[in-house]
């Protein structure tokens, strides 16, 4: 299932994605034509503000981070077979415990305050994921409906926080108080707004594609996201491998929120992630589970974040929500891209096995049984069907 | 003012707000037991919200809004449609995916292509008091004193009640629903019992989503549904996937809604945005302490493909 789509490397995994992505420009430039817009104008407006300059190219950067982190987070949780649909709520309670720590915990030494801070955001971020874990392992809960739910009460307690206890009475700005500087993540170099976020994100990688490839924990999540009775018969503990999951993947998006505030924005904003979380699972699918996949995905939304912000900026009147129409668009396309490919691999080995069967029959031998109904192994993630 | 006489202005507001909710959870509820799941039923909320007040405003005539209402809904159904159940594709991913697209597409055509029209607010539905029955003393006017899609949206559940135990309809929903192999065995199209089922969810979605703004101002912003159809999605697993059950779930998120625009008006001294998220901690908690044996449709988000 999962597995399959992890381990291997053929030339549709990595050609799929881009044509979904060719195509997914296409449509949004014939949207905005048939907005009245100028659609070569747009689209050359938004490389500028996302690949254009040094700049530019900082602003995409920055943008694809949280994504980073919420694909990861989706895809870590994806290969045991869990759908954690909640990566939005564990960013907001990341980011809220980021933010509390940051203001009200004093005397953390300067060099590791950043590290420790994050820690407590992806320690919040496991504690929103712990709860669906458990009723998905325990009850039978799906992890879909309740990870939904946290979503909200997440962002609700992020905007309590924002605007009650953690602000200025009498602010305008609905967020908290600034967090110190030296909670923050410092600007990495002049003329751009790359944050040592960055850095985090690179060791965040590395440390998620070391788990999930290159050791035996990863096998395990795998075996218990392929077959939960055959992980059990292995010995494993499938519940406790499922609750483990969740609590990474939400730790992850936590960091995500943690980044977010000791980053890019130096506070806790009301409503600030334009759905960073939701982004993720279109991210990991997009980026076919695998981290390197997931870093070029998330780089993309980043980029389609600058550009529409270019887009707004530039006065035609055309509205940014439209790059969230491509990102959509470009999983939609990859989607039906890896439906369509698995239609025809079965109607062509149906017909092999077809022609194989004539040709048996023709010799006049009795016929063993024949490929046909064999059911072909869902390969694809596109694919796999979830009871919720 | 006493608990009775607060109790009795929070039943008329509940009776109202659960209507949008109401139509996109039994619609899901249809559609879950032929064994398709939607998580995109925000989307197709959103989608009707916003060709509801576009259809309303353009036309002047509400029910004119309501019919672009179902048809934008069903739009999204269909898309949902043609990716899970002609290519194959994950029903969740594919739901998680459309709502962003829903999302993006709806703000951006609000703010560009139709941002002319939305300008002032579209007709809206009135209240039809009921003949005798709104002069029953205290309850009439709560009860009977509603828009003519509160009263639709109600008498939708004996309805679907009369369908799932009375008729073969109903039969033919749970079989596809519960074994579609079986079902296919016997004759049905799997595929045609799901495509219908999905195409009702969308048109019931969009026509909650449009009574959500058609109902009130009339007006669009984006956004409007703010995760309403996914209380409705929890409504139906709370609900037992019956059609009473998802009533009586869709009436308590209703009245705790309602319980919170209440207090925001008295001023309970309690914060704001902790009353909001008050129906999705009481999902999370009527989930973790009451359903013990979840069963949902036995083929519920599983491709069926014949062989």
């Amino acid at each position: 299932m999962i597995r399959a789509v992890a381990a291997r490397t053929s030339a549709a995994t990595l050609l799929l994605p881009i044509v979904a992505v060719v195509l997914a420009l296409a449509t949004t430039a014939l949207l905005l034509l048939l907005a009245g817009a100028d659609p070569l104008r747009a689209l050359s407006d938004m490389w500028t503000s996302s690949f254009g300059s040094t700049f530019a190219l900082g602003t995409t950067i920055v943008k694809a981070l949280p994504r980073l982190f919420t694909g990861l987070a989706v895809a870590l949780a994806l290969r045991a077979g869990l759908w954690n649909i909640g990566a939005e709520g564990q960013l907001y309670v990341g980011a809220v415990a980021a933010t509390g720590v940051a203001l009200y915990v004093t005397g953390l030494p300067e060099t590791i305050a950043p590290g420790v801070i994050l820690l407590a955001a992806a320690a919040a971020g496991a504690a929103w994921a712990w709860l669906p874990g458990v009723l998905k392992a325990h009850r039978g809960i799906s992890e879909v409906i309740t990870s939904l739910m946290l979503v909200y009460i997440g962002i609700q307690l992020a905007s309590y926080v924002a605007t009650g206890p953690w602000s200025t009475p009498g602010a305008t700005f609905p967020a908290s108080n600034p967090v110190p500087s030296s909670a923050r993540l410092p600007i990495l170099g002049t003329g751009t707004s790359v944050h040592a976020g960055l850095i985090v994100a690179i060791l965040v990688a590395l440390l998620v594609w070391v788990l999930l490839d290159r050791t035996s924990f990863g096998v395990r999540l795998r075996a218990v996201g392929g077959n939960v009775r055959a992980a059990n018969a292995l010995g494993l503990s499938a519940p406790r491998l499922m609750i483990l999951a969740m609590c990474l993947s939400g730790a992850l998006a936590g960091i995500a929120g943690g980044v977010e505030v000791l980053g890019s924005r130096g506070r806790l904003i009301e409503g600030f992630s334009p759905g960073y979380g939701f982004e993720g699972i279109a991210v990991a699918l997009l980026g076919r589970l695998r981290v390197g996949g997931i870093v070029a995905a998330a780089l993309l939304f980043g980029a389609l974040d600058a550009g529409g912000a270019g887009l707004q900026a530039s006065g035609t009147g055309l509205s940014a929500a439209v790059v969230q129409v491509t990102g959509a668009l470009a999983v939609t396309y990859l989607l039906a891209a890896l439906g369509l490919s698995e239609i025809v691999t079965r109607r062509s080995k149906a017909k092999a096995a077809l022609a194989n069967a004539d040709h048996t029959a023709a010799r006049e031998q009795p016929s063993h049984g024949t490929d046909v109904a064999t059911p072909t192994a869902s390969t694809d993630v596109g694919q796999k069907g979830t009871k919720t | 003012m006493n608990a009775g006489a607060f109790l009795l202005v929070l039943i008329p507001v509940t009776i109202a707000l659960a209507a949008p909710l109401l139509y996109a959870a039994l619609g899901e509820l249809i559609s879950e037991k032929a064994g398709v799941i939607n998580i995109q039923l925000e989307g197709m909320m959103l989608c009707g919200a916003l060709f509801g007040v576009w259809g309303s405003a353009v036309s002047g005539n509400v029910a004119v809004g309501f019919l672009a209402a179902a048809a934008g809904g069903a739009a999204l159904a269909a898309l949902h449609g043609v990716i899970c159940l002609v290519l194959g594709a994950n029903q969740v991913v594919s739901g998680v995916v459309l709502n962003i697209l829903a999302l993006g597409g709806t703000s951006f055509l609000f703010g560009s292509a139709l941002s002319g029209s939305l300008t002032s607010p579209a007709a809206t539905l009135r209240p039809v008091p009921i003949p005798l029955l709104s002069d029953i003393p205290l309850l009439g006017p709560a009860l009977f004193n509603q828009n003519v899609m509160v009263y639709v949206a109600y008498l939708l559940v004996p309805i679907l009640w009369f369908v799932w135990r009375r008729t073969r309809l109903g039969l033919v929903l749970e079989a596809v629903g519960e074994r579609p192999a079986a079902a296919a065995s016997l004759g049905l199209s799997v595929a045609g019992v799901r495509w219908s089922a999905l195409l009702i969810c969308g048109v019931l979605a969009g026509i909650g989503g449009g009574q959500l703004v058609l109902a009130g101002l009339g007006l669009f912003s984006e956004n409007v549904t703010a995760g309403r159809g996914f209380i409705a999605l929890a409504a139906v697993v709370f609900g037992r996937w019956r059609p009473v059950g998802t009533l009586l779930a869709v009436l308590l998120f209703a009245f705790v809604d309602a319980l919170q625009v209440r207090a925001q008006v008295l001023d309970v001294p309690l914060p704001y945005d902790l009353l909001v998220a008050l129906p999705y901690i009481v999902t999370i908690v009527a989930l973790g302490l009451f359903v013990r044996h979840m069963r949902p449709p036995a083929a519920l988000g599983i491709g069926y493909r014949r062989t």
